[in-house]
């Protein structure tokens, strides 16, 4: 049975924590109080939340002023209103300017959709961002993840989008292993036959599967790549020239997150064989979280068959 | 009250000297239009008197300090209106007057709509229509929590607040009785393809801002006077956003662009740049 973390209550009990050192800091919803668990935040730091209502464009720009005049906001809303309803507002008064604005975008991916559907199902939001230039871009791994990661784009100076899940996320248990911005996360090393790239909240996925593989013999390394933007191209390049082949596992459609990146990164310093797991570009369905990935084919079963897939092309 | 450096009360001493400059800052436009070969001269024109009466007159800035906290901020949300905002920044001293006719070139740092890291003394980038206002809120409440009380002037367009967001902006505004916003609403009445009222259903347009809860206001907006005394008022409201529909003519001051939407966006020939010239009192090439 997967455990389940809170990855909406690690990113407002990490808010609390950064008003109470950083008086700079705000938080901006639209409407969105409940979404991101804010109760306790507004009860603390009523002077420090903004509320302007269902209106996410003028959320972002709002921040932007906030910014404007030194301020760190951080607007937490669902991650497709963000990043669709309020693209420009990001791109043109946020990215464009470099203001100081972190937005934070709940419901990322299919299994973090609550089963409401595709309109509350955001597996677009790493590729609209990560076209944007100038925008950090972080999925943590798990609800812990999600406070390094919290932490980190605050002390980091510029536009950053977070991505938070539904409440209910599968908890990986790799506390240990330290979080650096811009630097893949080794989660598991059973050795250099393949590489799982995983990016988000299937990262329990992406260890299981190496589990399975490694009892088939054959020896995976899992990378949690938990900052698309800036990529580590070195960490990992490094990785793909030890095995020439790789997976990755996300819950975002395969254009324009990690599958998209590893490839572009891949084809241009190291080609590898590849294979991309994750919404392969179709609408999805309402469902139980966990069901809706195996369904959509971000299953153990499906990485481990995928696995053997790209040994046997990168073999013969 | 408009700061406590100058009142307004005295500034009617003044009226002659605001008209001089906004005649001057017309110059500018034309002739930086003209030279750089790009730009909107129409809603440049229409917002001069207004942007004039702002840095001229009203706003707490120091082009010596241009990142000073406490200064008063100015969103020019109609960003294409953008070479009267440059004239009247390099005027004021904020750059040289020499980098005017290189509007739009690669080389300059005036860019084709605002840009707040590149150009010294703009507040905000704009140019995309419809976000000004929140822009604007956004800095009226970042002076709530860091303690400074300036005040937050923002020129939107008549088209542009078609856009949904202004009305978003509207709302919020209104719930944070965010009484240190001051908008002008710039009605030449016309806009990119035609007349607003053709393009729209927008008409009338105080009644909506006073419907979500702001302070309304209507003046002529070429007379200082009126200018003045409408900022004055809005902003004795303290507790209420304000809006100021100003009725302004595009094209203002060079009679062959009035009522010729052409001039939205033309660049006048060397016949044009001197006819303007005449009628604005300025040099010829």
């Amino acid at each position: 049975m997967t455990s389940l973390g809170n990855t909406r209550i690690a990113f407002i009990e990490t808010m609390i924590e950064l008003v109470e050192q950083d008086p700079k800091a705000v938080l901006v919803c639209a409407d969105s109080v409940l979404v991101v668990k804010g109760q306790d935040f507004i009860r603390k730091y009523p002077d420090h939340f903004i509320d302007v209502g269902i209106a996410e464009q003028n959320a972002v720009d709002c921040a932007a002023g906030l910014a404007a005049c030194g301020l760190i906001p951080f607007v937490a809303t669902y991650a497709g209103f963000i990043t669709m309803r309020a693209c420009e507002q990001v791109r043109t008064f946020v990215a464009y300017p470099g203001l100081n604005v972190k937005l934070v975008g709940a419901n990322g991916g299919i299994g973090a959709g609550e089963r409401e559907g595709v309109t509350h199902q955001f597996f677009e939001d790493l590729g609209i961002v990560r076209t944007i230039p100038g925008i950090t871009v972080v999925v943590p791994a798990d609800a812990d993840q999600v406070r390094h990661a919290t932490r980190a784009i605050h002390q980091v100076k510029g536009p950053a989008y977070l991505r938070i899940g539904s409440g209910r996320d599968p908890v990986v248990d790799c506390e240990e292993i330290p979080f650096e911005l811009g630097r893949i996360r080794i989660l598991a090393e059973h050795g250099k036959d393949i590489i799982l790239f995983t990016a988000g909240f299937v990262a329990n996925r992406a260890l299981l599967a190496a589990e399975v593989l490694s009892k088939e013999g054959i020896k995976a390394t899992v990378a949690d790549v938990h900052t698309l933007k800036p990529l580590d191209r070195k960490g990992i390049v490094t990785l793909l020239k030890k095995t020439n082949a790789a997976v990755t596992i996300e819950d975002h459609n395969i254009i324009g997150g990690l599958g998209s990146a590893i490839a572009e990164l891949s084809a241009e310093e190291c080609p590898a064989y590849i294979k991309r797991l994750g919404i392969q570009d179709l609408y999805t369905r309402s469902g139980n979280p966990e069901s809706l990935l195996d369904y959509y084919g971000i299953g153990v079963k499906d990485i481990v068959t995928a696995a053997h897939t790209t040994l046997k092309r990168r073999d013969s | 009250m408009i700061k406590k450096q100058h009142s307004i009360r005295n500034v009617h001493d003044r009226i002659g000297e605001l008209e001089e400059i906004a005649c001057q800052i017309r110059i500018d436009i034309i002739t930086m239009i003209h030279k750089a070969g790009d730009g909107h001269p129409g809603g440049s024109l229409s917002v001069t008197d207004m942007i004039t009466a702002l840095y001229f007159e009203v706003m707490n800035v120091d082009p010596k300090h241009p990142e000073k906290p406490d200064r008063d901020r100015f969103v020019l949300s109609k960003g294409h209106a953008c070479p009267a905002l440059y004239a009247a920044l390099a005027r004021k001293g904020y750059f040289s007057r020499d980098e005017l006719p290189r509007l739009r070139s690669l080389e300059s740092h005036l860019q084709g709509h605002p840009d707040m890291n590149k150009t010294p003394g703009i507040d905000s980038t704009a140019g995309s229509l419809g976000n000004g206002v929140s822009i604007g809120l956004g800095m009226v409440l970042a002076g709530r929590l860091t303690g400074h009380d300036y005040f937050t002037y923002v020129i939107t367009g008549d088209g542009e607040i078609q856009e949904g967001v202004i009305w978003e902006a509207a709302m919020t505004a209104s719930k944070y009785k965010a009484g240190r916003l001051i908008v002008f609403v710039d009605n030449n009445g016309i806009q990119s393809s035609g007349p607003v009222d053709k393009v729209s259903g927008l008409y009338p347009i105080l009644p909506k801002w006073a419907a979500f809860g702001w302070h309304c206001q209507e003046i002529d907006g070429h007379d200082f006077s009126q200018i003045l005394s409408a900022i004055e008022k809005a902003q004795a409201c303290t507790d209420q956003p304000s809006v100021i529909q100003a009725h302004t003519v595009k094209g203002k001051g060079v009679p062959f662009m009035v009522g010729d939407n052409s001039w939205h966006k033309r660049v006048p020939t060397t016949e044009e740049y001197r006819e303007a010239m005449r009628h604005l009192g300025g040099p010829c090439l």
